[in-house]
């Protein structure tokens, strides 16, 4: 597209950054608001042209750590790094990044064009110069021909745009994206996260992207840190964070999942064996290093990892159907399972057959049909 | 269903407080037109002639100097309110800003009366600045500062400091400070920021509080009457001198007219005159 | 962002200016507390000997004693009823739309702008021309013009924060319009009502202007009689019952404040 000749231009500027040097690394980064603790020690390194993603419930840190990147807020303790270099005392005004709000805070008082000149003038570069970014800018999110409207003349989608579009004009070092989705519409929003992720695709701009929607951070990030009570709780891809979370919190922030009582039954290095009932599952052993053979555990298993099965099987679990839930393309079934579970355990059986074979009331057999299953010591001995 | 219910028990007190308040209003425009008698409180028949004799140099530069009077008094009060609403809205410390938000307001509910007496002890010839500048050496004897119109303005910014700050303030709150992160994630350093985004989001709130000093000044007496000692002469206080030295109520009531369209016709000039204000910053 | 010497010294300046303005702001009061308790009986900086007799005088000042109770009779008649009939009308305009809303707001509105000697000679004229003298009910109606705008717009502000949908849901129960008026519309908005009420008779008690119009010898409020004493005497008397005024008003302020929120009462609280 129009940025491309750009794009080379600025990842020329940071070719040195690209051997191995992380565009943003957070060491050990500490905020305090008094005596509460909003960040503890952070570490985090984000490497060039990553999506990263900050996921987690609201109060769990992952704007104060997008606005110490930012240089909004002033760090207690740790060091931050851009491209290499110590901005942890750099004004914000200085970082060269960009960012998008959640309520976008376009300047009311500026027409289209003056917003997303605006970081251009600050720079000094020429009227020429910028008339032809902002033109280059506008067309990048589709907007050509709206550089004289007001903000308020625009709707929610448009505003998106041109906070966008303000923010990657200066060629940012990094994108901040503070909860951008949350002020749409449910559709809107989907054609939106479409049409960013090709935009950061194809720009190459390293993206910091804050949201407390697990489904968004799954569908858009390269990475996702998982966030809680002011910590990183996990790093990875999103298939690791939902497959393989790292601790309890993690397994039930991301996605669907029942809790199983169960019994540590072996220990051979990297992996483990519990028992729920009469079934045996393998599972990750790191999580349950400080645990002895038959204490109990906590097993963490997806709604779409548990199958129905007819007959009794050798170790299946047997339950009874409380409730079922005709949700289009599959069912949730809600089954009690006595002494295994405290709640019904969630099922999802794709297809409409399970709505006839599995009525209220039926005695049904369990089993796991994949090897992502983990599993916790109890939530009291875990601290 | 009814729609409205009690709307009539609701709007009815208004509407006669706002009937008593028309035929006031009423009363001294139809006295403007009206003959003075001498030495009577009765008045005569109709006439313009009130309205002619304001073109008289006394009157008219009386009209010239209560506008100039307010502008500079509006204009003063402006800075130095600015400062102290920016620092009431955005301080983090909860005590400061009570101590703010009190020392601010605490002024506007002690009348025009206590106010103005107590810059007469600060402005008085053995007052407390006087005393201050004689004893530090910086001048000889007094400086001579109750009847000026410097010291008529000092007291009266004073007066309207209070309502600039709230007004200023409120403007202030409903700034989306996200605004300014933005420009200053764009490269803006603080005084840029202020200068692009601040001042020109807080404008309705200048505009609102520029008007008000000036419609506060302009209706202010007992300042101008004490600390100008007849020798600061306003619309005001000719008025009180007409109206109750000489009983010329007619007079009073066709200065007061004028002296109320002229202060009507100020405030709507400055804010058809602000607005390309606003615009300015999309232009820098 | 705050430790670049630029931005620090930004911020100590910006801290040097606001303390500078609210010298400015207080000097006056300093001036006229520390003044208050001058012995000697003509208005000197600074005072020689220390007397609290300015207090005595103050307090014994006929003038003063009869200003305060007729300043607080009309208080105390204005602000209730300027209460009654801006609330109610704040809640007219809130909620419906009628003939003549917009001009009924507006002359309501209008002795913001208006000078108040000119609104105190309307009424005076107009009471003149009636027949009535300069007694209470006209001081009174003077004030309750005055003060209606600030009630009006305080009952509106806590209007505005009252969720319509508590009405609605009373009203579901089966509750009469009457009945959630007095149930749930009045007791959600009292503390905007009581604000609206107190500042409505601070106003009331100082205002001056006007009240030098439509008032009498008998009739006086306090404001005036310190006007009329300033215009007589020197000594620091007005200085000792000064220094009474600010602290009562600000004691009543500070209890506004910890009690309803002075910056939501105001308007001011960042959003």
């Amino acid at each position: 597209m129009l940025m491309h000749t750009d794009r080379t231009a600025a990842t020329a500027g940071s070719e040195a950054g690209r051997q191995g040097q992380p565009a943003v690394q957070l060491d050990g980064v500490t905020k305090r608001y008094g005596e509460s603790i909003a960040l503890h020690e952070a570490w985090l390194k984000i490497r060039p042209a990553e999506f990263m993603t900050l996921l987690g419930p609201s109060g769990c840190g992952k704007t104060t750590l997008l606005n110490l990147v930012a240089g909004f807020l002033e760090a207690d303790g740790g060091e931050i790094f851009i491209e290499g270099t110590l901005v942890t005392e750099t004004p914000a005004h200085q970082r060269e990044i960009g960012i998008v709000f959640q309520n976008y805070a376009l300047f009311p008082h500026m027409s289209v064009a003056n917003n997303i000149a605006y970081g251009l003038k600050t720079r000094g570069i020429g009227r020429k110069e910028i008339a032809r970014r902002v033109d280059e800018a506008l067309a990048l999110v589709r907007l050509d021909g709206f550089s004289d409207r007001k903000p308020r003349q625009l709707s929610g989608g448009q505003q998106q745009r041109v906070a966008l579009a303000r923010a990657l004009v200066i060629k940012p070092k990094v994108l901040l994206l503070d909860e951008p989705f949350s002020a749409l519409d449910k559709n809107l929003r989907g054609s939106m996260q479409v049409e960013l992720k090709q935009i950061q695709r194809e720009l190459g701009v390293t993206t910091i992207f804050v949201t407390h929607d697990q489904g968004e951070a799954l569908s858009m990030s390269d990475r996702i840190a998982v966030m809680s009570a002011g910590r990183i709780r996990q790093i990875a891809a999103p298939g690791d964070v939902y497959c393989r979370p790292a601790d309890r919190f993690v397994a039930s922030f991301v996605g669907n999942v029942n809790v199983l009582t169960g019994r540590l039954v072996e220990r051979r290095g990297e992996a483990a064996t519990v028992s729920v009932g009469k079934m045996r599952l393998e599972v990750p052993a790191a999580p349950l290093a400080k645990l002895a053979v038959g204490d109990d555990v906590d097993v963490f298993i997806r709604p779409e990892h548990l199958a129905v099965t007819p007959g009794t099987a050798p170790g299946s679990l047997r339950g009874t159907v409380t409730t079922q839930v005709f949700q289009g393309d599959h069912i949730d079934l809600y089954i009690e399972i006595a002494g295994v579970a405290r709640a019904p355990v969630l099922l999802r059986a794709p297809g409409i057959a399970a709505l006839s074979s599995c009525p209220a009331g039926a005695e049904v057999g369990l089993i796991v049909g994949s090897d992502d299953v983990v599993a916790f010591p109890p939530e009291a001995r875990e601290s | 269903m009814i729609k409205r219910p009690f709307l009539g028990w609701f709007v009815s007190p208004a509407g006669l407080a706002a009937l008593g308040l028309t035929a006031a209003m009423a009363a001294v425009f139809q006295f403007s037109m009206r003959t003075y008698i001498p030495g009577s409180l009765d008045v005569g028949g109709f006439t313009l002639q009130n309205f002619a004799a304001m073109l008289r140099p006394l009157y008219a530069f009386a009209f010239w100097n209560t506008i100039l009077l307010c502008f500079e008094t509006a204009a003063f009060t402006l800075i130095l309110a600015f400062p102290l609403a920016y620092a009431l809205v955005r301080t983090r410390s909860s005590a400061v800003r009570s101590f703010i938000l009190i020392a601010a307001v605490t002024p506007l509910f002690l009348g025009e009366v206590v106010r103005t007496y107590s810059w007469m002890i600060v402005l008085g010839n053995n007052g407390f600045l006087n005393t201050l500048l004689v004893k530090l050496g910086l001048v000889e004897r007094p400086v001579q500062m109750m009847f000026t119109a410097g010291g008529v303005i000092a007291a009266l910014v004073h007066v309207t400091m209070p309502i600039m700050v709230i007004m200023l303030a409120a403007g202030l709150s409903h700034i989306d400070r996200n605004c300014e992160k933005a420009a200053e994630s764009l490269g803006a350093g603080p005084i840029r920021v202020f200068l692009t985004i601040t001042l020109p989001l807080s404008m309705p709130g200048i505009v609102a509080g520029f008007s008000t000093a000036f419609a506060w000044t302009f209706s202010a007496f007992a300042t101008p009457q004490l600390i100008g000692g007849g020798r600061v002469s306003t619309v005001s206080t000719l008025i009180y001198q007409l109206g109750f030295s000489s009983f010329n109520f007619p007079f009073a009531a066709s200065l007061s007219i004028i002296g109320l369209a002229l202060s009507l016709a100020v405030i709507a000039l400055l804010k058809q005159a602000t607005r390309p204000l606003e615009r300015l910053a999309s232009a820098t | 962002m705050k430790r670049s010497p630029a931005n620090i010294a930004l911020r100590w300046s910006g801290r040097i200016l606001v303390s500078a303005i609210l010298l400015f702001v207080l000097l006056p009061g300093i001036v006229v507390a520390v003044t208050a308790f001058n012995d000697r009986a003509i208005l000197a900086f600074p005072p020689q000997a220390w007397s609290l007799r300015w207090f005595w005088r103050a307090f014994s000042y006929s003038d003063f004693g009869r200003g305060f109770w007729n300043g607080l009779t009309v208080t105390l008649w204005a602000s209730s009823i300027a209460l009654v009939i801006g609330a109610a009308f704040a809640i007219a305009i809130h909620r419906y739309n009628f003939v003549l809303k917009s001009l009924l707001e507006g002359i309501l509105l209008s002795p913001l702008i208006i000078p108040h000697y000119t609104i105190g000679l309307g009424v005076l004229i107009l009471a003149s021309q009636a027949g009535t003298g300069r007694g209470f009910p006209l001081v009174i109606l003077t004030h309750v013009l005055l003060v209606l705008p600030f009630v009006m717009r305080s009952t509106f502000i806590s209007l505005e924060n009252l969720d319509s949908r508590l009405e609605l849901a009373a009203s579901s129960l089966g509750a009469t319009p009457g009945r959630i008026l007095l149930t749930v519309t009045i007791p959600l908005l009292l503390p905007g009502l009581l604000s609206g009420w107190l500042f409505a008779a601070i106003l009331s008690f100082n205002e001056f202007t006007a009240t030098l119009f439509v008032s009498s010898q008998a009739t006086q409020t306090l404001p005036v009689a310190m006007y009329n004493y300033v215009r007589e005497f020197a000594d620091p008397t007005l200085a000792a019952l000064s220094v009474i005024y600010i602290a009562v008003t600000a004691l009543l302020l500070s209890f506004a404040n910890a009690f309803l929120g002075l910056g939501k009462i105001l308007n001011v609280d960042a959003h």
